[in-house]
C-alpha cells in the first residue's frame, strides 16, 4: 500500500524550512510516497506570490513550487484568509493582474482538516 | 491519483494544537486558533496545549486595545461550543515566568512537564504554532 504524505508550509519562500519542505516533498515522491497535498498557511502563503523577484544567483522557491505542480501534480492549497492579510488576492484569479501564481489553489482551512484527515503522516514546516 | 483513492483510507486522528508564542507579539495565537475552530468544525477530535510563551495567552485580564490588537482572546470562550474541551498548560512554563494560575478561559488544566509531554503524545498530529 502507498504511503500518503501532507505538507503544512508556515514560513516564506526566503526562509530554510520553505527550502527543507521543498526538498522533503521530491524525495517523498522519490520514494513512491503519494502527497496529498501541500497547505499553505500564516507567512507561508507568500510562496505563492508570483510577483517576488529574487536575484537570480539565490534559491528559487516559486519555480520548484511550479515544477511540483506541473511535474508531479502536487495540490498546493493556499489558505485566502492568510494570503488576503498579506496582500494576495484571489479576486482576479485567473486574471494576468492577480498576485496569486496560477500553480496554486486557493483554499480555505477547510482543506487543512481534509489534508490532517486523508494523509497517513502530515509534517509541518 | 483521484481523491477518491484517500477517501476509503480517510480515518478519525486527534489533533494536537501547540500554542508557543505570547499573543500580541505575533499572529501565531490568534492562527493557531483559527485553525482550532475549524478543526472543530468538522467535529475533529482537537486538544490545545499552551507551553513556553504560549502560556501567556491564557493569562486573564489582559488588555490588547492599549496596543491597537484586536483582542482575539474573547473567541476562546467559543472553543466550548466546538467540543474543544480539552486545554493543557505547562506548570513549569507558569512557574518561569511567574504566572498566576489566572486564566481568562475555563476548564484549563495545568500540568507537570511529564503529564503534559504524555497528553501531547496521545495525539495522531501535532501542529505548531
Amino acid at each position: 500500500m502507498q504511503n500518503t504524505l501532507a505538507l503544512v508550509v508556515t514560513t516564506p519562500p526566503n526562509s530554510n524550512l520553505t527550502t527543507t519542505a521543498i526538498n522533503l516533498v521530491k524525495r517523498a515522491i522519490d520514494k513512491d510516497v503519494a502527497i496529498v497535498g501541500v497547505f499553505f498557511y500564516q507567512d507561508g502563503v507568500l510562496n505563492a506570490a508570483k510577483h517576488l523577484s529574487i536575484p537570480n544567483d539565490e534559491y528559487q522557491a516559486l519555480q520548484h513550487w511550479q515544477q511540483l505542480s506541473n511535474e508531479y501534480h502536487v495540490p498546493l492549497h493556499l489558505c485566502v484568509s492568510a494570503a488576503e492579510k498579506r496582500g494576495l488576492t484571489d479576486e482576479l484569479s485567473n486574471n494576468e493582474n492577480s498576485n496569486i501564481d496560477k500553480a496554486f489553489i486557493v483554499s480555505g482551512l477547510g482543506e487543512l482538516v481534509e489534508l490532517t484527515s486523508k494523509a497517513e503522516r502530515v509534517v509541518q514546516l | 491519483m483521484s481523491a477518491a483513492i484517500y477517501e476509503e483510507k480517510q480515518t478519525d486522528k486527534t489533533i494536537a494544537i501547540v500554542n508557543t508564542q505570547a499573543p500580541f507579539s505575533s499572529a501565531d495565537g490568534k492562527e493557531a486558533l483559527d485553525a482550532a475552530l475549524i478543526f472543530g468544525s468538522y467535529e475533529q477530535a482537537t486538544s490545545l496545549f499552551f507551553i513556553g510563551d504560549g502560556v501567556f495567552q491564557v493569562i486573564g485580564e489582559q488588555n490588547a486595545s492599549a496596543i491597537e490588537i484586536k483582542d482575539y482572546l474573547k473567541t476562546f470562550s467559543a472553543l466550548e461550543f466546538y467540543d474543544i474541551e480539552n486545554i493543557y498548560v505547562c506548570q513549569q512554563s507558569l512557574t518561569e515566568r511567574n504566572l498566576m494560575a489566572n486564566f481568562h478561559i475555563d476548564n484549563v488544566q495545568v500540568l507537570a512537564n511529564e503529564a503534559f509531554s504524555q497528553r501531547l503524545h496521545q495525539h495522531n498530529v501535532i501542529y505548531r504554532f
